[in-house]
C-alpha cells in the first residue's frame, strides 16, 4: 500500500516536540510497554522507563541469549524473547537502552495492596542490596524497586520462586534472587513486601 | 389427518390479532428473522450543515467503514493507522509481503501467482453477514463460493483407530447410524411422555431410521453417506463396513463435529476472489486519501468539547484535535496508552483477555489433496494444528496454498508462537503428515502468523464471556464524552468483520443522533 503523508486538511496538527532519534525503529517498544514505556498491565508488559541502563541492557542480553523468558509457563517472557533476539546485532541493545532513557518516566499508580507493616519487616532482607528506599545499588548490580510496575514485581518474585526466572546458569544475578526469595515463603509475603515497596520514594 | 398450521398460516393469524409488530415478534420467535435489538441495516446519516472533524484511530474494517460513511455526509475524517498498512487483521499474504511480527518478522515467499495467497486473518463470509456483503457489492468486491465443510476431508485423532485418519463422512454418519440404532431399539412406546405421546412412537422410530439410515429392522448396516467402498461404476455399489462405535467414541472430535452446521460456518460461505484484502482495497479506493499510516497513538485526552490525540510519527510527537474520536485500538494496547478515561471505563480495558489465534499457510508444489478427492474444505485433527484447509480457488492448477494450522486453543497458539518460524512450520508439517503421508515432500515455503505477537495487534478476537459482557460491554460501548471505542472488540461478534461493522454503525448512528438533536444537520 502506498505511504501517504498528507494529513487531512483542517485537522489541527501541532508539533509538540521532536525526538532525538531520527528513525522510529524502537517505537515498537512502546507498542507493548505503552506510552513512554510506562508499562501496560493489559498485556503484562512492565514499565521500562526509569530503569537503570545497565539493568535494561543485561535483561535484553538475557532475553537475546535465552537465559530469560524460555520456560513454558512464562508466557509474557516468550513474547519478549524473540524481541531480544532481534536486538542481537551490534549496538542494537545500546540504542534501545538509549531510546528508553529519553522517555518521560511517570510514577505508576499502585495496583497491589497488602500488609505494609509485615512487608516492611520482610523488606529488611531486600534492603541490603536494593537499598533502604528501594533506590537500587549499581555497585551490586541491584536495580531500583521503587516506582516500578508493582504487579510486575509480584510476577517476577513469583517467577524466581517457581524457577521461571534465575534458574538458567548464565543468569548469575538471577540465581542470587532465586536464593533470597526463599525469605518470601508464600503469595501473601510477596504482596506484602510489594505493598511496602509501593510506599518507598 | 388434520392439517397442521404452517408457519405462514401462523404468521397471518398473529398479524390479524396483533398487527405487524406481532408478526415481527412472532417471526423472531420462530427464528425467521435475525434477533437483533436495533433495526438492522446501515444507519442513514444526515448530512451536516457545517463540517465536524473526526479522527479514527486504526484503519481496520471498523475504521474504514466509519470513514466511508462519515466522509460522505460532510464529516472531515482522518484515519491514523499505526502500521505500515491499512486493513488491520484483514490480511492477505502474497509474494513479497511483510509479516510484521514483533519478535519474528517474516517475508512471504510464495510464487507470484493470483491463486497463491493466504488469508491470514478473516477468510470466510457467511451468507447472513449482510452488512459486510452489502459493502462488498457496493465496493465491487467480487465474491466466490468458499468451501468450509467437506465430508470428503479427513478426521484424525491419535485417540481413535491408532491415529489413522478417516473421512469426515465416515465419522459423522457411522456415529449417527450407531446412535440411531441404539435409540430406536431401546425406545419403548410407554416411555413416551411429556412433549410426546405413545402415538408418536412409530413416527419417532421412522425419524431415527431416516436420521441414521437404518435398515427395515432398525439395524445400522452402513450407508452410502459414509462413502462407498469403491467408485468403480462398472461394478455394483458396495457399502463400507461401519466403523467401530467404541473407537469413534474415544475421540473428542465430537466437540467439533458440528462445526460446519453452526450459524456462521454453514453453507453458503463466500470469500472475495483473489483474497480477503480485496475488501480493504475496495474501501481504500474510497477513503485511502484519508488514511495516514505509521502514526502510533501515544495519548488521548477527552476534553469538554472534542478529543485531543497525540501520536508518534517519524520519531516525532504530533498533536491532533477533533470533534469526535472513533477509537479502534485493541483494548489491551489502549490500556498502555496515556489517557484520561474514567476509572470504570479504563478498568474494562484490561478486563477482557486477548485472543491468541495462530495460523500457518504453506505453498505446496502439487495439489495432492485433489488426488484424494478433496476440493476445498477442512480436515480436522486433535493435534495442535487443529485443521488443514484446502483452497477452493485454483482447482486443478499445479500449486496451491493450504492452511496448515489454525489453532483456537490459546495454549496451542503460545506453543507455536514461542518457536521461530521455521520450527513452527516443521512442527505443523510433522503433525499434518499424520493426515497426508508424504506431506513434507510437497512443502515449498510458508508463512506463520501468531496474532498475539503481530505488531500493533498483539491479539485477536477479544475473549469475552457472559460475565464480562454483563460487567463491561455497555460501559465500553458507551461514549466517553466525544470518544467512542469501536471495532469487533465492541460487538457481540468479535473475530468477525461483521462485528467490526456493527460496532462502527452503532457509533456513527449515535454521533448522527447527537448532531440531529443539535439541529446541525441539513433537513
Amino acid at each position: 500500500m502506498k505511504r501517504r503523508h498528507a494529513p487531512a486538511a483542517g485537522i489541527a496538527l501541532a508539533l509538540v516536540f521532536g525526538s532525538a532519534s531520527a528513525g522510529n525503529d524502537y517505537d515498537y517498544c512502546l507498542l507493548c510497554h505503552g506510552t513512554d514505556a510506562n508499562g501496560n498491565y493489559g498485556i503484562r508488559a512492565p514499565k521500562l522507563s526509569g530503569m537503570e541502563p545497565w539493568y535494561l541492557a543485561r535483561q535484553l542480553e538475557n532475553f537475546a541469549s535465552g537465559a530469560r523468558g524460555m520456560p513454558a509457563d512464562d508466557a509474557p517472557g516468550h513474547e519478549m524473547g524473540p524481541v531480544g533476539l532481534r536486538l542481537k546485532q551490534e549496538g542494537a541493545i545500546d540504542s534501545a537502552v538509549q531510546f528508553i532513557g529519553k522517555l518521560e518516566s511517570k510514577r505508576p499508580a499502585p495496583t497491589v495492596s497488602g500488609d505494609v507493616a509485615h512487608g516492611k519487616e520482610l523488606y529488611k532482607n531486600c534492603a541490603g542490596c536494593h537499598g533502604a528506599k528501594g533506590e537500587g545499588n549499581p555497585a551490586l548490580q541491584s536495580p531500583a524497586l521503587a516506582a516500578r510496575s508493582d504487579w510486575y514485581l509480584v510476577t517476577q518474585l513469583t517467577h524466581y520462586q517457581k524457577g521461571l526466572r534465575g534458574a538458567d546458569e548464565r543468569d548469575t544475578y538471577g540465581a542470587q534472587m532465586r536464593a533470597i526469595v526463599a525469605t518470601l515463603p508464600d503469595e501473601k509475603a510477596i504482596t506484602d513486601v510489594v505493598a511496602y515497596i509501593n510506599t518507598l520514594k | 389427518m388434520t392439517r397442521s398450521l404452517s408457519r405462514r398460516d401462523f404468521l397471518h393469524l398473529a398479524g390479524a390479532v396483533g398487527g405487524s409488530t406481532a408478526v415481527f415478534r412472532a417471526a423472531m420467535g420462530l427464528g425467521l428473522l435475525p434477533a437483533v435489538a436495533h433495526a438492522s441495516g446501515r444507519p442513514q446519516l444526515a448530512a451536516l450543515k457545517k463540517s465536524k472533524k473526526v479522527l479514527i484511530l486504526g484503519g481496520g474494517i471498523s475504521g474504514l467503514t466509519a470513514a466511508y460513511e462519515l466522509s460522505r455526509k460532510g464529516y472531515e475524517v482522518q484515519i491514523l493507522e499505526a502500521s505500515f498498512r491499512a486493513g488491520g487483521r484483514n490480511l492477505t499474504l502474497r509474494q513479497g509481503d511483510r509479516i510484521d511480527e514483533t519478535g519474528f518478522p517474516q517475508v512471504c515467499n510464495f510464487d507470484k501467482d493470483p491463486d497463491l495467497f493466504f488469508n491470514a486473518g478473516p477468510a470466510r463470509i457467511p451468507g447472513h453477514h449482510q452488512e459486510l456483503l452489502s459493502y462488498c457489492q457496493e465496493l465491487e468486491v467480487e465474491l466466490a463460493p468458499f468451501i468450509n465443510d467437506n465430508r470428503n476431508a479427513w478426521v484424525q485423532d491419535d485417540a481413535m483407530f491408532g491415529g489413522k485418519p478417516i473421512r469426515a463422512r465416515e465419522y459423522l454418519n457411522d456415529s449417527r447410524g450407531f446412535v440411531a440404532e441404539l435409540m430406536a431399539k431401546s425406545l419403548k412406546k410407554e416411555d413416551l411422555t411429556g412433549p410426546m405421546s405413545p402415538d408418536d412412537w412409530e413416527k419417532l422410530r421412522e425419524y431415527l431410521r431416516q436420521f441414521g439410515e437404518l435398515d427395515p429392522q432398525f439395524k445400522y448396516i452402513g450407508t452410502a453417506r459414509s462413502g462407498l467402498a469403491s467408485h468403480d461404476y462398472t461394478y455394483p455399489d458396495q457399502l463400507k463396513k461401519p466403523l467401530s462405535p467404541s473407537e469413534l467414541l474415544k475421540s473428542q472430535f465430537m466437540q467439533i463435529m458440528s462445526f460446519g452446521e453452526s450459524d456462521d460456518q454453514a453453507a453458503m460461505m463466500m470469500e472475495p476472489a483473489g483474497g480477503m484484502d480485496r475488501i480493504v482495497a475496495g474501501f481504500m479506493r474510497k477513503v485511502g486519501h484519508l488514511v495516514q499510516l505509521e502514526s502510533q497513538v501515544q495519548k488521548i485526552q477527552v476534553m469538554e468539547r472534542g478529543v485531543e490525540v497525540t501520536y508518534r510519527r517519524n520519531g516525532q510527537h504530533v498533536k491532533a484535535k477533533a470533534d469526535y474520536v472513533l477509537n479502534c485500538i485493541p483494548v489491551h494496547l489502549l490500556a498502555g496508552i496515556e489517557h484520561n478515561f474514567p476509572k470504570d471505563f479504563s478498568a474494562g480495558l484490561i478486563a477482557v483477555p486477548r485472543g491468541k489465534l495462530f495460523k500457518i499457510g504453506l505453498q505446496m508444489k502439487e495439489r495432492f489433496w485433489e488426488r484424494e478427492g478433496i476440493y476445498g474444505g477442512i480436515s480436522w485433527t486433535l493435534q495442535d494444528i487443529q485443521q488443514i484447509w484446502y483452497p477452493a480457488h485454483g482447482i486443478h492448477r499445479k500449486k496451491g496454498v493450504v492452511l496448515a494450522a489454525y489453532t483456537f486453543d490459546p495454549d496451542a497458539g503460545e506453543k507455536f508462537a514461542r518457536l521461530p518460524p521455521d520450527e513452527r512450520i516443521k512442527l505443523a508439517v510433522a503433525q499434518g503428515s499424520k493426515i497426508h503421508p508424504d506431506y513434507d515432500k510437497y512443502v515449498e515455503t510458508g508463512v506463520t502468523i501468531a496474532w498475539h505477537q503481530m505488531n500493533h495487534m498483539l491479539g485477536c478476537a477479544a475473549q469475552w464471556d457472559a460475565a464480562l459482557f454483563k460487567q463491561w460491554f455497555k460501559k465500553l460501548q458507551a461514549p466517553v464524552g466525544n470518544h467512542y471505542l469501536v471495532g469487533d472488540q465492541v460487538s457481540y461478534h468479535p473475530g468477525w468483520q461483521e462485528g467490526a461493522i456493527a460496532s462502527a454503525h452503532h457509533a456513527i448512528a449515535d454521533i448522527d443522533a447527537r448532531e440531529r438533536a443539535r439541529g446541525a444537520v441539513s433537513a
